[in-house]
């Protein structure tokens, strides 16, 4: 798979870029000297084709939206082998944070997953709801039940404070 | 010594074993631990979708637990470990960030310094408490028990803004490990991931990660897998079926957090470790110990 020809004609996208650099910084993709580092330790590499090198390559010449459509920036398992890895300090994974950050304010297509993450913490506070837990022979047991203390939510001006941080970028 | 501890989203929703193990332990090794109030989800699950969110969320619990008044914070999750890590890290290093933040929290009435520790369970253990303590802590020496452990990838990456222990050649568990008596072998796999994090975009790649380590420690004839981040024991124990299923292959690899292990040694009943919540076959595990 691969997200572009390297030899298109297609123009960059020059704002785009600049918007991703803000948010990583200017040495970071343009100090990466293509070494594979990167993706030759890449857990996701071998089951989703990510491959963290071409992503930084395509921030540098400016393919931005072709990398936030190709849906390739979800595929990043979090490792941060790539950012312990890189001997530049690039961190391609802190690339693809932008770019994840930037697809959600472009709105393009994201995962429902890490949205769904979002609407869950201005409900809740939390990702999830108190689960009971099954043993292994079926039995079912809830906090309660194992003597375990009330969870609280957090306080009432959480919720508002969470969505002003959520609105700057 | 006493401690703050936040627990963060999934050991008080879902893995109960890791928060009842935690609770027994530590208080019997003479750590004391103080529940915060107020507290949300470490931040780290929305990262990918608002650093500036990510930021406040990680900011906002580390000030609640500064307002304890005490000087160190226990997060026995590794993503809320590196969540909290991260946020101190980038705080210290820019003050227009620290401003931003700050503003945010200043709504909420809080106010962040700085001043906190902040400790895993694994550093807690084996840098505090130490080798000493613990074995005269047992009754039960773990002898004859070969066992795999798993540090979790936010347990020891990135090692630029400081991590539990070393990012390639971890060693704080494996001694833990053998501190009671069982042997800790290494093993080529012993660095991959589990592939929790992508639960949120793709499921079955997230469970042919979990699988195939599972797959490669079963084949290399260990006991028992030991970790210490609740999200890898949510793929490697609880999901260990559904994980077996999606690589084609059988998997029944007790497998079990290191507190459960230290309280089996300390002689603690099953029930107050959680024991009987492990849904991989752990049975096999206690059997061998006795």
């Amino acid at each position: 798979m691969t997200i572009i020809d390297l030899m298109t004609t297609k123009k960059p996208d020059s704002k785009l870029r600049v918007k991703v650099l803000e948010k990583v910084g200017e040495h970071k993709p343009y100090s990466c000297f293509q070494c594979i580092r990167c993706t030759s330790g890449c857990p996701a590499m071998k089951m989703l084709e990510i491959k963290p090198h071409e992503i930084v390559n395509l921030v540098k010449l400016g393919f931005i939206e072709d990398i936030i459509n190709s849906g390739v920036i979800w595929t990043c398992a979090m490792c941060l082998k790539c950012k312990e890895r890189c001997p530049q300090e690039v961190a391609p994974v802190d690339l693809i944070l932008a770019l994840r950050n930037l697809a959600v304010e472009t709105e393009a297509k994201v995962p429902e997953g890490h949205l769904k993450n979002v609407s869950m913490i201005l409900e809740t506070g939390f990702i999830l709801l108190p689960r009971e837990a099954v043993t292994r022979k079926l039995e079912k047991f809830s906090r309660e039940k194992l003597g375990l203390p009330r969870l609280l939510k957090p306080g009432e001006k959480f919720k508002a404070t969470f969505l002003k941080a959520l609105e700057a970028s | 010594m006493r401690t703050a501890v936040f627990w963060g989203c999934v050991i008080p929703h879902a893995q109960y074993a890791y928060e009842l193990s935690v609770r027994e332990i530590f208080p019997k090794l003479g750590v004391g631990l103080v529940d915060l109030e107020g507290v949300s989800c470490c931040g780290i699950p929305v990262m990918s979708v608002n650093m500036n969110a990510f930021l406040y969320m990680a900011t906002r619990n580390l000030a609640i637990a500064e307002k304890t008044g005490l000087k160190d914070l226990l997060v026995p999750c590794s993503g809320c470990h590196l969540s909290l890590s991260e946020a101190m890290h980038y705080l210290s290093h820019d003050g227009k960030l620290r401003e931003k933040i700050a503003s945010l929290l200043r709504d909420e009435g809080l106010e962040y310094t700085g001043s906190i520790n902040l400790w895993f369970t694994i550093d807690l253990l084996h840098s505090v408490v130490k080798k000493e303590a613990i074995q005269r802590s047992t009754r039960k020496k773990l002898n004859g028990l070969k066992l795999a452990s798993h540090y979790g990838c936010h347990t020891i990456r990135p090692s630029s803004i400081g991590r539990v222990d070393d990012s390639e050649n971890p060693k704080k568990l494996d001694e833990l490990i053998e501190w009671l008596g069982a042997r800790s072998d290494e093993y080529p796999e012993k660095l991959d991931c589990c592939g929790a994090l992508l639960l949120w975009s793709h499921h079955d790649a997230a469970f042919t990660f979990a699988g195939l380590k599972l797959k490669a420690i079963q084949d290399r004839d260990f006991d028992g897998l030991v970790v210490s981040c609740p999200a890898c024991h949510m793929m490697f124990d609880e999901r260990q079926k559904v994980v077996a299923s999606t690589i084609g292959s059988k998997l029944d690899l007790p497998v079990l957090y290191y507190s459960q292990l230290l309280g089996i040694a300390m002689g603690i009943k099953e029930e107050k470790l959680g024991l009987h919540l492990n849904r991989s076959p752990v049975d096999n595990l206690l059997e061998k110990i006795g």
